[in-house]
């Protein structure tokens, strides 16, 4: 539907159509060339961080490999949506039931955020793909490779992609800018920088949000973007905690979680960043982080998002009550 | 014949066709097929949770085949001579009795990986000659001890039975059984049973044994409830760890999970203070090991589980309370619910958005008071195809 319309939304409007326009990614783009040119790919697997090109780089793949008839001979499925590997493999079952179109013996599936699937998901997923080898290839992203089964990464290529650089996104952004008309200056383009952590996509996202109010893009203007786009303010959730108040503490937490669809572990990155301006001894922000830690930990391998949350909650009570007892190992 | 009285239900009713399979029509067809096609593959593997029908299935398969069953359990497989006395001749002799036979590997998840090492892959190389069909159950046909297994065997799964379908089968037995049971906790002994038929027919069984029809009735959630209100009572007032309190969950008609959210939601109401960020300490344990029972469905964890849930929970205090608590119902689970119900605009919105840009639903969803200042020009709007609801949502202030 809306794929065929010009798009208005930027990261669209912008996002490189051929290899050439990529940024950064040097070496794998070169590999990854030579490889459509001989109209012949493996399986691919693109493990790094958001926003640096993956999507990106499956998308010029297709669009290089089957010209105009790519929507055709394109299924792209996100790992972290699809309800269960049943969805998954009907949809893959489905696409790869007829022939590809054109001169090319395959088609191509895009997999995104493959380390959303769970190891038996995995498992299933490995069973599909080799079913379906012959007529169609599996190009997955995923954050972490570590997360991907062996068997998998073993019938894949794998690229990881490396951290955008500063002046590879602001290649990205002056060219935007230029387009668009816009002025932005240098201390602008820094505020835009600091507040995406290095995700091109969102350094985009807040652009276009900040030049909705003034093509004259300044560090304060784009300062009220991202403070009016930051999450709620989880300070509150902690001085609840630190000054006794469990109830209050929780109920404000899942509240904040519910309302804008915040996970566990963006709740703890959040509390990680938070522990150091709060108002406490040095000793304890070492015991406190460490305790933020144990529970990304916990979460990580599978635990209760909650729970684990509660449970760092009360190692804040603990800090409010006296200091010493905010010990991990209980402090008795 | 033999004394039918103190046979289990489950044995008793266990079903004898094709036909009687309720509730697995999609396994059952795909059975069919493999008996059609033998022997271009010599074994069937069925799996799926407990109690769904896996044994049932094979025995159906030899009651429809007219078939003798040789039956070998996980606990056979110790002694590789052993398997190769009694199945190498087994699978090459006609059976005495009947024209048929069948060879079931029941409960094949009990075989270790690592005590006899390539025990099913060593089991297979055996039945590569047999004449005769094999079939393997399973509860985690993913197992990577199973690999040679998948690539061997036709794969069937079992789903997890609906509990209307529960309900029929137990409607049945209690008809047969000439016994009185209210719909009302037939009901709830099917839904109780979470897809598990033999369980259900277990629950059955003890509750036709008590004579007090006024308990039958009342057996239900009103019972739930008051079980776990007596076990909460006894953590949270007890101070001493003993028997009673290392069992204190046994009685509780509830799942674990569920156990989770009745003490998270009470937790506050008993504990304050030290005692209380200890007892989240000891609940938050609790989980951990529930997380690795999910991850490496070592079951054993379980113990661990419930003696953090009740000891744990309970060790906080030095003393025994008393007085009565009024425990609240967990209230997590319906808020969650509320607030999806609340978002649906912001979801439906966030899905236009997601496969417009090819991100995930999640992503968008995290991204949303972003993208409420990008989607507020008109053209992008168009270009979305939101509908009048989805941007009335999108222009209204936010209610703090």
């Amino acid at each position: 539907m809306s794929d065929h319309y010009n798009s208005e939304v930027w990261t669209e409007k912008y996002r490189p159509k051929v290899f050439e326009d990529m940024v950064g990614q040097e070496e794998i783009i070169k590999r990854v060339k030579s490889l459509v040119n001989s109209m012949n790919i493996p399986h691919l697997l693109f493990a790094g961080p958001a926003g640096i090109g993956k999507s990106t780089l499956a998308l010029i793949i297709v669009k290089q490999l089957f010209g105009e008839s790519w929507r055709e001979n394109y299924l792209e499925l996100n790992a972290s949506d699809e309800r269960g590997i049943d969805v998954v493999r009907q949809k893959v079952k489905d696409f790869a039931r007829t022939k590809a179109l054109g001169d090319v013996p395959f088609k191509v599936i895009f997999l995104d955020e493959a380390d959303a699937l769970t190891r038996e998901a995995q498992q299933a997923l490995r069973r599909t793909m080799e079913n379906y080898t012959s007529t169609c290839r599996f190009v997955m992203s995923c954050n972490y490779s570590s997360k991907i089964l062996d068997p998998i990464q073993s019938r894949a290529v794998v690229f990881r992609f490396q951290l955008l650089e500063k002046k590879d996104i602001k290649r990205r952004i002056d060219l935007i800018a230029e387009n668009e008309g816009l002025s932005i200056s240098a201390d602008a383009f820094d505020a835009l920088y600091e507040a995406s952590e290095g995700d091109c996509r969102r350094v985009i996202n807040l652009l276009q949000a900040t030049a909705s109010i003034s093509p004259n893009i300044t560090p304060d203007l784009v300062n009220t973007i991202v403070s009016k786009a930051k999450p709620s303010d989880i300070k509150v959730v902690l001085d609840y905690a630190l000054s006794g108040d469990f109830q209050n503490s929780r109920e404000k937490l899942l509240d904040i979680m519910l309302k804008e669809s915040i996970s566990g572990q963006d709740v703890i990155k959040a509390i990680q960043k938070e522990v150091w301006n709060l108002p406490i001894d040095n000793a304890l922000k070492v015991k406190l982080t460490e305790k933020t830690g144990e529970a990304e930990f916990r979460l990580v391998e599978g635990a209760d998002e909650f729970i684990q949350l509660e449970a760092l909650i009360a190692a804040f009570i603990r800090a409010g009550l006296g200091g010493e007892s905010g010990d991990l190992k209980g402090g008795e | 014949m033999m004394n039918m009285d103190n046979v289990p239900w489950c044995e008793k009713y266990r079903v004898r066709s094709f036909e009687d399979m309720k509730g697995q029509e999609l396994a059952v067809s795909k059975v069919k097929l493999f008996l059609k096609s033998f022997p271009k593959k010599k074994a069937i593997a069925l799996h799926g949770p407990p109690g769904v029908g896996k044994t049932s299935l094979a025995y159906a398969i030899a009651s429809e085949m007219d078939a003798e069953v040789l039956e070998l359990n996980a606990s056979d497989f110790r002694n590789k001579a052993k398997i190769a006395e009694i199945v190498g001749p087994a699978s090459q002799q006609k059976s005495l009795f009947r024209n048929n036979k069948i060879i079931l590997i029941d409960e094949a998840d009990g075989v270790s990986s690592m005590k006899d090492r390539g025990g099913i892959s060593e089991l297979l190389v055996l039945l590569e000659k047999s004449v005769f069909p094999v079939i393997f159950t399973a509860n985690d046909i993913w197992h990577k001890k199973f690999s040679l297994l998948r690539k061997k065997a036709d794969v069937v799964a079992l789903k997890e039975v609906d509990y209307k379908v529960v309900l029929g089968v137990l409607s049945d037995v209690c008809e047969k059984e000439n016994c009185v049971v209210s719909n009302e906790v037939l009901t709830s002994i099917a839904i109780k049973a979470r897809g598990d038929i033999r369980a259900a027919l277990n629950d059955l069984q003890i509750l036709s044994k008590m004579d007090s029809p006024e308990l039958l009735k009342e057996v239900g959630d009103r019972n739930k409830e008051q079980s776990i209100f007596t076990a909460l009572q006894h953590v949270f007032q007890t101070a001493k760890i003993d028997e009673e309190m290392i069992k204190v969950y046994d009685e509780v008609n509830m799942s674990i999970d569920d156990v989770f959210l009745w003490i998270e939601e009470n937790l506050p109401l008993a504990y304050k203070g030290e005692e209380l960020c200890q007892a989240i300490d000891a609940l938050s344990l609790a989980d951990v090991f529930r997380g690795r029972i999910r991850r490496q469905r070592h079951w054993r964890f379980m113990v661990y589980e419930y003696f953090l849930l009740g000891a744990g929970v309970a060790s906080v205090k030095k003393y025994d309370r008393s007085g009565w608590t009024q425990y609240k119902k967990p209230s997590r689970i319906l808020k969650i619910w509320l607030q999806n119900q609340r978002s649906a605009k912001k979801k439906s919105i966030c899905e236009k958005y997601a496969k417009h840009c090819h991100i995930s639903i999640k992503t968008a969803m995290k991204d949303f008071m972003l993208l409420k200042v990008i989607l507020q020009k008109p053209d992008i709007r168009e270009g979305l195809q939101l509908t009048n609801d989805e941007i009335a949502y999108l222009d209204k202030p936010i209610v703090a």
